[in-house]
């Protein structure tokens, strides 16, 4: 499996190294990220953690794309930086507006909104 | 494929060095937690090296850059999860975005790699920080060391490890067994995205002119097209799969020639990327534009600050914007 999930091309074959070890950074990394979503009360860290997730989807992309010999993986990781860009500008924003109505940053105090 | 043993009993000790090292209210377990999950990571990446060694007919381990930066990143990236302060994490962040960097760079990703590092680590990292030291609280009695309480403690540590890990487990199972019904394509050969861009072809045929005399085109000379029923050019007669390209000499009566391929021309990372980008996805780019738009001004209008002025606080302001006689000459 190792030898045939490594696919010959230009600029070089990927002989060595195959797609399972790019995915299993890529795995570890996204679950790391998502344990210290679920884990950590800070905001500030909690959406760290989510752009550490978007980073983690971003090498498996780069690495499918290395695989398939396609620049589409890459184009796609473009996008996903805009959606991370976005969503830091806004998360950021949310974050300074709950931080100076309750004076805290932990997350848990805002489970009263759960209703 | 590595031992499924192996795999799954460092994901475990994995799991148990990322449960050590979370923070928690009592005990510090921060230092053995971590060791214990680097040995985790880095026995797997021993057993995909040596692997791949024992595949490879060659000395040594090749692209020792891999295994490096990705014990960096998952470190890194472990510490971001574990650190109690957030401007540690942030930092450890960045580390984990240039340790990925090496990794688009051994993955012949160039463009990838220092966009990230200019987005990423330039701009949404420094936004972080100030962030991070824009909403600091005021130190308080049940503060200790200067961090707040919500910081030292992690939420339902246990549970979140498990699940973690076992997600883990289930993805790393479907990726190390391969999936049978996923084929793979033809392989595109970058010469083919080459003929859809002739006028890079010509540039290069004129640059090797240019440069030792021999090979290249002269410059009356110009790529050939077919023509179409109605008498208008048609596509550029390029070869890719024997590499010559068809040169037509205007000026006596459009006879052709054929010559060779230029020698040092292949399609690099960037022109690959901007090439299916534009040719792709056109469309996208505008949602993409559009999106920023509106990230934008979602956050001015969520940042800005609320101000409540009464009415005699207006008046007091309206009373100091009046002409006072003899000093209003300006």
């Amino acid at each position: 499996m190792m030898t045939t999930l490594a696919q010959s091309g230009f600029p070089e074959a990927m002989t060595s190294l195959t797609l399972f070890h790019y995915l299993f950074i890529s795995a570890v990394m996204f679950t790391l990220g998502l344990i210290g979503f679920v884990t950590r009360r800070n905001l500030i860290v909690m959406f760290l953690c989510t752009e550490m997730m978007f980073q983690a989807s971003g090498i498996a992309l780069v690495a499918f794309s290395r695989f398939y010999l396609e620049y589409t993986g890459q184009v796609f990781v473009i996008f996903v930086l805009t959606v991370a860009a976005a969503e830091a500008a806004m998360a950021l924003a949310l974050v300074v507006l709950l931080f100076r109505r309750h004076e805290t940053l932990d997350g848990s105090v805002w489970s009263l909104l759960k209703g | 494929m590595i031992s499924p043993i192996v795999l799954y009993s460092m994901i475990a000790l994995g799991a148990v060095g990322v449960l050590l090292s979370l923070p928690r209210a009592k005990a510090n377990f921060a230092l053995p937690g971590f060791l214990i999950g680097s040995i985790a990571g880095g026995v797997v990446l021993l057993a995909l090296g040596t692997k791949a060694v024992s595949e490879s007919s060659a000395n040594g381990l090749p692209n020792l850059y891999f295994y490096i930066f990705g014990f960096v990143a998952l470190a890194a990236s472990l510490r971001v999860i574990t650190h109690p302060k957030p401007v540690y994490s942030a930092l450890y962040f960045i580390l984990t975005i240039l340790a990925t960097c090496g990794l688009f760079l051994i993955l012949s990703a160039e463009f990838m790699a220092f966009a990230l590092v200019i987005i990423y680590a330039g701009a949404i990292l420094i936004t972080y920080l100030f962030v991070i030291m824009l909403a600091t609280q005021a130190p308080t009695e049940e503060m200790t060391e200067n961090q707040a309480p919500f910081d030292r403690v992690a939420r339902e540590p246990v549970l979140a490890t498990i699940s973690g890990f076992l997600l883990l487990a289930v993805l790393t199972t479907l990726m190390s067994r391969g999936v049978p019904t996923l084929t793979v394509g033809p392989v595109v050969r970058s010469d083919q995205i080459l003929t859809e861009l002739p006028l890079r072809i010509e540039r290069a045929l004129r640059d090797q002119h240019m440069l030792d005399g021999e090979g290249g085109i002269l410059p009356t000379e110009s790529l050939a097209r077919a023509v179409n029923q109605d008498g208008s050019p048609g596509e550029y007669l390029v070869d890719a799969i024997d590499r010559t390209a068809v040169v037509r000499v205007d000026a006596e009566g459009g006879s052709t020639r054929v010559v060779a391929w230029p020698e040092d021309l292949t399609l690099g990372n960037v022109e690959g990327v901007g090439y299916e980008l534009i040719k792709a996805q056109p469309g996208t780019i505008e949602i993409a534009g559009v999106i920023l738009l509106m990230a934008m001004l979602g956050a001015v209008v969520l940042a800005r600050k609320q101000m409540q002025i009464d009415d005699d606080a207006k008046r007091v302001q309206a009373e100091g914007l009046k002409p006072t006689g003899e000093g209003a000459s300006s």
